[in-house]
């Protein structure tokens, strides 16, 4: 009788004690936000792109650092092998690191770059993403290539012929390092190159289609004649932009061949960054001029093969891409732009 | 340890009853108590990251007002020329400082440290900038505002007032070329400390903000003031997340996470003493409800175990009274269950039948000595003795010599046969030795007025017989068979008849009737002493020795002869 009443309690006990043990094959992937259009084409990348044995779950923190810190704490209880973070603020990754410093845990950063101090912090922090400078080096360079190559000497797009090009910047949201560093360094890149920029107006538009295309409304009716290119620092912006323009009665498909012509009198230049597929649609149809591709795919590749190094207990520096400071993995932007027809 | 043999029923039962009822009440109430405090861990885990995250949600509003500004500062800066429109600007950032109410001063510093712009109520005092984290650390990353934990400034302006300085390197223009500086916006705190009086974290409750180097930023309870205190202790090894703490002997539950857009993290510390209470009131319930049960089952397993014990210890009771004081016949009257009833019927019944064989035995043993007492003086028959002693007398006065010493031997033989060394059992054969020289003796005595034979079956010798059982018939044929007028004749048979001993005594005298016959079987049957000791005696020490198959019969033709029969088992257990 005493034996079962043991018995019954060493069950009880096991039954409660024994938690199912998750298989380490599965890598955690935290993303910023699920509902970020290039987010959700890198991790669609990732899924397409990986044939290696280690899955990756993804986690969304639906742009609140509080959720991706939970999750974070979550995750690490399990001890993975690694985590792959994409940080919702750049400025709290720090306390990401210290925390999987206490697993042991390495960490990908992607897509939104830590400061430099915290990922030199520990070894086991690694960044995959683009650089911000480049993809605002590479609108500028389309622009430029628009308005003919020669600051000088500027083509039919310098409408009023003043040699100066009067723009809008559509700004990401505000205090975002991508949008500050885009903002800056597209209208750097132009003036260093010679270019005369005239900056009608920088306005934020949160990085959002409907936030822009109410901006756009806003501002056409002041601007709508002087307007020369818009600068977006996103394609999503760029979107909204370009939709604005079409009720204002830009982009008249003359021929209603559902495409439009970059050489009639109501097209204007709209630039966006990231490469999400509606954009290269709008490029295919003639409405956006151009946008830097942010390479979801090269980026989810290079993601991949880093945590099959780090979870195989590999040397990181043996995977096909080139790591910086034993941290960093740069991803090049892509520009993609309609083709510019001299005439 | 007593194995459970050793107990009574009635421990037996209440220990099976209580081990069963304890341990079922432990298992649901440690499993209860367990689900209970997980659950209760859970809500007030969820409940605690909820004040946690309205918490954060504030001091985020704040913190995105200030950088609004700070970003409007340093968009409005870039769009004027410094050399043309110093005035304009000017006017910004005094505007800026009358409208925002926590911003207290906006100034502009060149990378050497000098003022290029300021809000009008800065005065300058003294610049030894260097020492001033604020801007060594807008220095370190260009892309970030940075936020410094509060302090006196007294750079610019006599004040004690404590100060939050936001700082960051923008550009501005100087006669068309971009160039950088430091922005300083300092901001009162506060709402920093009124967001933290409005706060629902139970008694005691507390929040504390820490720098990414883990030193206090602010703290909302005067008890935590440097670097080193309980709280910011728990904070750092927490890092982010939350767990159950206990600070001042409080139990708090510490949520920590970080603030967006600084480098701050903000780690509040909720009351959970309405844990460890209801915890404890749970376990108080749990027990009580144990106590009762246990005292409620103990109480019934008690009641029931009487109703089953104490008729088995009225048995009991009874049993040992009859072991002390012998049978006596009351009979046991007991209530209870059915099978307890039957036990004492049965008992009962069984009391009454001990009696009655006991009464039987005893009623045996009374006989058995009487009719040993009868055989013993049968054996040493007094008058037999002088009878024959007087033929012998006689038979040596008229010189019948052979005859005389035919006589002795055997006299010597009757007596020593029955007496035998006393004992009550002997061989067949020296019966019927025994029954010849009796009638030896008895022919030489009555002149030869009967003749006797013996029809033997050899193989009947060595059966066992109880001593002097033909004797006595045999003197009845002589007394009663011998008629006067023709020669009488005794023959003595004895043989085997299928399991059974048969000795026969046959006469050939007048016969008895069949109503003679019956009384002589009632007589022998009676237990009442009449005359016609012999047959009765010889029956009844039959019935003794065999039981009940040993049997003796009378059979006569009238004026033909008359037999009669004993038979008894062959392989009879002599009692």
């Amino acid at each position: 009788m005493k034996k079962i009443v043991i018995l019954l309690l060493i069950f009880m006990f096991s039954m409660t004690l024994s938690s199912c043990k998750k298989t380490n094959y599965e890598v955690p992937f935290i993303l910023y936000d699920e509902e970020d259009l290039f987010m959700m084409s890198f991790r669609d990348s990732i899924f397409t792109n990986n044939s290696s044995d280690i899955t990756f779950r993804m986690y969304d923190s639906t742009d609140s650092q509080i959720i991706q810190n939970e999750i974070i704490n979550g995750v690490l209880k399990d001890s993975p092998k690694l985590i792959i973070v994409n940080p919702v603020d750049r400025l709290g990754a720090y306390t990401i690191i210290e925390k999987s410093k206490l697993t042991d845990t390495p960490i990908i950063f992607i897509n939104r770059e830590p400061l430099e101090t915290d990922l030199l912090s520990w070894d086991k922090v690694y960044y995959v993403g683009a650089k911000p400078e480049q993809s605002a080096i590479f609108q500028a360079e389309l622009v430029m290539e628009l308005f003919g190559g020669n600051p000088n000497d500027l083509n039919h797009y310098d409408l009023n012929g003043d040699g100066k090009i009067q723009c809008i910047i559509l700004k990401g949201q505000e205090g975002h390092q991508d949008a500050e560093i885009r903002t800056e360094a597209v209208v750097n890149e132009m003036e260093e190159n010679g270019y005369d920029l005239d900056i009608l107006k920088i306005e934020s538009a949160d990085f959002r289609t409907s936030v822009a295309f109410d901006l756009m409304n806003e501002l056409l009716p002041i601007y709508r004649d002087q307007i020369e290119v818009i600068f977006s620092n996103n394609d999503a912006m760029a979107i909204g932009a370009i939709n604005a323009l079409i009720e204002d009665g830009f982009f008249a498909d003359d021929n209603l061949d559902g495409k439009v012509d970059s050489n009639t009198i109501n097209w204007i230049p709209v630039v966006g960054i990231d490469g999400i597929e509606e954009a290269i649609q709008l490029i295919e149809d003639g409405y956006l001029y151009g946008t830097v591709i942010n390479d979801s795919e090269s980026m989810a590749k290079a993601v991949i093969e880093l945590s099959n190094a780090i979870f195989n207990d590999r040397e990181p520096d043996t995977i096909s891409y080139t790591i910086e400071l034993g941290k960093y993995i740069w991803i090049d932007y892509e520009k993609y732009s309609q083709p510019i027809v001299e005439d | 340890m007593k194995t459970f043999k050793e107990f009574s029923i009635k421990q037996n039962i209440i220990i099976a009853m209580m081990t069963i009822m304890i341990s079922v009440i432990l298992l649901s109430s440690v499993s209860y108590y367990f689900i209970f405090n997980s659950s209760m861990n859970d809500i007030v885990e969820s409940g605690s990251k909820e004040i946690n995250k309205q918490i954060i949600f504030n001091y985020e509003n704040y913190i995105n007002d200030v950088l609004n500004t700070a970003r409007q500062i340093q968009q409005d800066t870039i769009e004027y020329d410094m050399a043309t429109s110093e005035a304009e600007l000017q006017d910004i950032y005094n505007k800026s400082v009358k409208v925002n109410e926590n911003t207290i001063s906006i100034v502009l510093l060149g990378l050497d440290g000098n003022i290029i712009l300021s809000s009008n109520n800065v005065a300058v005092q003294n610049t030894y900038l260097e020492e001033k984290d604020w801007f060594e650390n807008a220095l370190l990353d260009y892309s970030i505002f940075y936020f410094s934990s509060p302090h006196q400034q007294n750079v610019f302006r006599d004040s004690n007032a404590n100060v939050i300085s936001v700082s960051k390197v923008i550009s501005y223009i100087l006669n068309g070329e971009k160039q950088n500086a430091v922005l300083l916006i300092d901001i009162s705190t506060e709402t920093i400390v009124n967001l933290s009086d409005h706060t629902n974290l139970g008694e005691g409750g507390h929040i504390v903000i820490l720098n990414d180097d883990d030193s206090l930023v602010y703290s909302s309870i005067s008890s935590c003031y440097s670097d080193t205190c309980e709280s910011i202790t728990i904070a750092k090894e927490i890092i982010i997340g939350g767990s159950y703490v206990t600070v001042d002997g409080i139990k708090m539950y510490a949520s920590v996470n970080t603030l967006n857009a600084t480098r701050w993290r903000i780690a509040t510390f909720s009351n959970v003493e309405i844990l460890n209470s209801s915890r404890t009131n749970m376990f108080l319930i749990l027990s009580l409800i144990m106590v009762v049960t246990i005292t409620v089952v103990f109480y019934f397993a008690n009641i029931i175990t009487r109703r089953i014990t104490s008729p088995l210890n009225k048995l009991n009771k009874h049993m040992l009274e009859i072991q002390e004081n012998g049978v006596s016949y009351s009979p046991l009257e007991v209530e209870g269950q059915k099978e307890i009833i039957i036990l004492s019927n049965a008992f009962n019944n069984m009391i009454s039948e001990i009696r009655i064989l006991m009464e039987r035995v005893l009623r045996e043993q009374k006989e058995k000595r009487k009719t040993e007492f009868i055989a013993l003086q049968t054996q040493i028959n007094p008058h037999f003795l002088y009878n024959t002693l007087d033929s012998i007398i006689w038979l040596s006065e008229n010189n019948l010599n052979e005859q005389v010493v035919e006589m002795i031997v055997a006299l010597s033989k009757y007596f020593r046969i029955s007496i035998s060394k006393g004992k009550t059992i002997i061989t067949a054969k020296e019966e019927l030795e025994h029954a010849r020289s009796y009638l030896l003796i008895q022919k030489i005595r009555y002149s030869s007025k009967f003749d006797y034979s013996f029809v033997v079956d050899e193989n009947i010798y060595d059966v066992k017989a109880v001593k002097l059982i033909l004797q006595p018939l045999i003197e009845n044929a002589i007394y009663h068979g011998i008629s006067g007028d023709e020669d009488g004749i005794i023959i003595i048979r004895a043989y085997k008849k299928e399991e059974l001993m048969v000795f026969e005594v046959e006469n050939n005298g007048y016969g008895l009737t069949d109503s003679q016959i019956d009384g002589i079987y009632d007589n022998m049957k009676s237990e009442i002493n009449n005359t016609s000791i012999g047959l009765k005696n010889v029956y009844q020490r039959l019935k003794l020795y065999y039981g009940e198959k040993a049997n003796l019969e009378i059979i006569s033709e009238l004026d033909e002869k008359t037999i009669v029969k004993l038979t008894y088992p062959l392989k009879a257990k002599v009692k």
